[in-house]
């Protein structure tokens, strides 16, 4: 023991055990400083030898378990349950190119791949080619379902109606789809590149560039059918659901 | 038989505790090197005060989630990593300051930020002299990554630069699609900060906008820090336009906004990623109502992948705006980590890593918080995302989002 302190007299004798033949009973004894409690080493030494091995088996024991314990890799929770993904998440759709041959001069068939790479399966309500004044029209029509893993190749047909206002060269045009799972229902926009901005504006280009030298805009006898897919909008069950200026809402 | 037990119970205890504690240091997060393990760091460059500085402060936390999230996981064995945070105040000069900072500190192996296109156009050289790897959670300017003239030849200028987020390419098309197509607006009046960020966002919106058919019903410019517009309101409500685009910050579109709406122009106000910031409404008021921004990426309340990470960042109780470039921000810290996982082997850094480290970022696929992680032969994410924003009871609702499958 070291320590600054009072110096306490002398008196405290060291203990001594029979086993203890180390102990000479006329040696000096230390100085001892203060009334501590007997040290680990005195205690230690007031064991027999039959409890010292038996102290020391467990000591060694409960290390052993300790390192094993620390050195083992840290305990993995339980994974979370995954949550349900959005279906846009899981959900692309690739240009794969003009199917041949045009069905007229202001009808064009595009052919797409839908995947859907995680989760549950995603049915698409709806595909709509975005700008007023063309229809759209798909094969499968909707809604159809795509399961995880797998592709459905698709055509849309689209169809120019108005050229009034209809711009010819598209630079980044989209499909708008609406597609659900278990999760929620989803407006999307998937974007498509060159090739498919090239045919699309080839197409409109096709139908529109001789109307639009006329005075009034041209209407083209496909409208009826514009007519008619608004009126089935309703009779679809999942559109009830959608909010109407809000494109994405859990379901 | 005194000395022989004592010098067994000694050398029991001695080796219990050392073991104790060298098995205590593996989950050190503060150790470094007293530890025992190498230390990396992750820099980050952003405005942290002054202009910008939510977005900024947003992308140093996200950072800082990911460098724990891989600290506590072990991601990478025997490296301890911390994160390093200089403010560039949005200024490109502080960008290139702090940069130089950065690589000449051998323990930085990688960069995240920064925040502003202009400061990155600074910086880029800086690092690409040093072969350190940065990667931008926020970039959207094209030529950052695909050269001066990418509209008619892409040429990937520096091979150390990547950006998480998608370009102005694809944003300024967005939305002008949907203020023609959607909104029906027909005459905009367009405005930028004159920065390489709002200017050239402001042009690809207007070619897109007039390509569709929209009219530009007039143009002029701010400068960054301005805060009274009363002559651009006038000349707005002048032009009879129906819509105002802003190409810049919500430093000054958050004031332009109230001073136009107060002035009686009852048009929205139109940006980008760079107003698309609570500040922006905070700071607006009522007046933001039905003001819209495209931002990149998807909302992060509909990304299963980013729950966890908004729940981290809320429970640290770091600053900024996490939903702008947040998860973004992680997932571009974590590209390097991974990358640096694939270079430092037992803490034990070669003479060439920061150079393999570029190398391994290019190779980068994983599922981040905010999406798929990959980049292309440019340095740009394959994860194309995007969405427009619109106030509503004064909040940032998603309207449509969208990704480009090019």
């Amino acid at each position: 023991m070291s320590g600054i302190g009072p110096v306490e007299p002398a008196g405290h004798v060291e203990a001594h055990t029979e086993d203890d033949s180390d102990a000479r009973p006329d040696a000096p004894q230390p100085d001892v400083i203060g009334t501590d409690s007997p040290r680990l080493t005195d205690r230690w030494h007031t064991l027999t030898p039959r409890t010292r091995t038996t102290v020391l088996a467990t000591a060694a024991a409960t290390l052993a378990a300790a390192v094993w314990l620390l050195a083992a890799p840290p305990p993995t929770t339980p994974p979370k349950e995954p949550s349900t993904p959005w279906p846009s998440t899981t959900t692309a759709f690739h240009y794969k190119g003009v199917a041949d041959p045009p069905a007229t001069a202001s009808t064009r068939d595009f052919r797409f791949d839908v995947s859907v790479h995680d989760g549950p399966p995603v049915t698409v309500w709806d595909i709509n080619a975005a700008p007023a004044g063309v229809h759209t029209s798909t094969t499968p029509p909707t809604a159809f379902t795509v399961r995880a893993g797998t592709t459905h190749h698709i055509t849309v047909r689209i169809t120019v109606t108005h050229c009034s206002g209809l711009p010819l060269n598209v630079n980044l045009p989209f499909l708008d789809v609406t597609l659900r799972n278990t999760h929620a229902i989803q407006h999307y926009s998937f974007i498509f590149g060159d090739r498919y901005s090239r045919d699309l504006s080839e197409l409109l280009h096709t139908a529109c560039d001789a109307t639009r030298a006329l005075p009034s805009p041209h209407v083209q006898p496909e409208v009826r059918v514009l007519t008619m897919w608004t009126r089935r909008v309703p009779a679809k069950p999942a559109e009830s659901d959608l909010p109407p200026s809000s494109p994405s809402t859990t379901s | 038989m005194r000395h022989r037990s004592l010098v067994i119970l000694t050398s029991v205890l001695t080796t219990g505790a050392l073991t104790l504690t060298a098995c205590g240091s593996r989950n050190d997060n503060k150790g470094g090197g007293s530890s025992g393990k190498t230390e990396v760091i992750i820099g980050v460059d952003a405005p942290l005060t002054g202009q910008n500085s939510a977005t900024g402060l947003g992308i140093q936390g996200g950072v800082q989630v990911a460098v724990d999230d891989a600290n506590k996981n072990n991601l990478v064995p025997g490296v301890t990593f911390k994160v390093q945070a200089l403010d560039d105040k949005a200024i490109p000069a502080s960008g290139q300051q702090n940069a130089t900072q950065l690589v000449n500190n051998d323990k930085v192996l990688g960069v995240v930020g920064p925040l502003n296109s202009g400061v990155a156009t600074q910086m880029q050289q800086v690092f690409a002299t040093a072969n350190l790897v940065e990667i931008s959670p926020s970039n959207t300017a094209p030529e950052l990554t695909q050269g001066k003239n990418w509209q008619t030849k892409k040429v990937r200028p520096f091979k150390t630069y990547f950006r998480t987020a998608t370009t102005d390419a694809l944003q300024g098309g967005f939305a002008a699609d949907y203020a023609y197509n959607t909104l029906k607006k027909k005459n905009v009046f367009v405005v930028d900060d004159k920065q390489t960020y709002g200017a050239g966002l402001a042009k690809l919106f207007t070619a897109g906008f007039t390509k569709a058919g929209g009219k530009v019903a007039g143009t002029d410019h701010v400068n960054t820090g301005d805060t009274d517009f009363s002559a651009l309101v006038t000349k707005i409500k002048n032009s009879k336009a129906d819509l105002v685009y802003y190409g810049g910050q919500y430093d000054e579109s958050e004031k332009l906004t109230k001073q136009l709406k107060d002035g009686g122009a009852k048009v929205p106000l139109f940006g980008g990623d760079g107003m698309f910031s609570d500040t922006y409404i905070q700071t607006a008021g009522k007046t933001a109502e039905g003001d819209l921004a495209t931002s990149v990426g998807q909302p992060v309340d509909t990304l299963a992948s980013a729950q966890d990470f908004i729940k981290k960042y809320k429970a640290a109780g770091l600053k900024g705006d996490y939903g702008t470039y947040g998860g973004y921000s992680y997932d571009a810290a974590t590209a390097i980590i991974k990358a640096i996982g694939n270079v430092v082997k037992d803490g034990k850094i070669p003479s060439d890593a920061r150079a393999q480290i570029v190398d391994q970022v290019g190779k980068t696929k994983f599922d981040g918080v905010a999406g798929p992680v990959a980049f292309d032969q440019y340095g740009d994410t394959t994860n194309k995302q995007l969405t427009v924003y619109q106030v509503t009871n004064g909040k940032w609702k998603a309207v449509k989002s969208g990704t480009f499958n090019g």
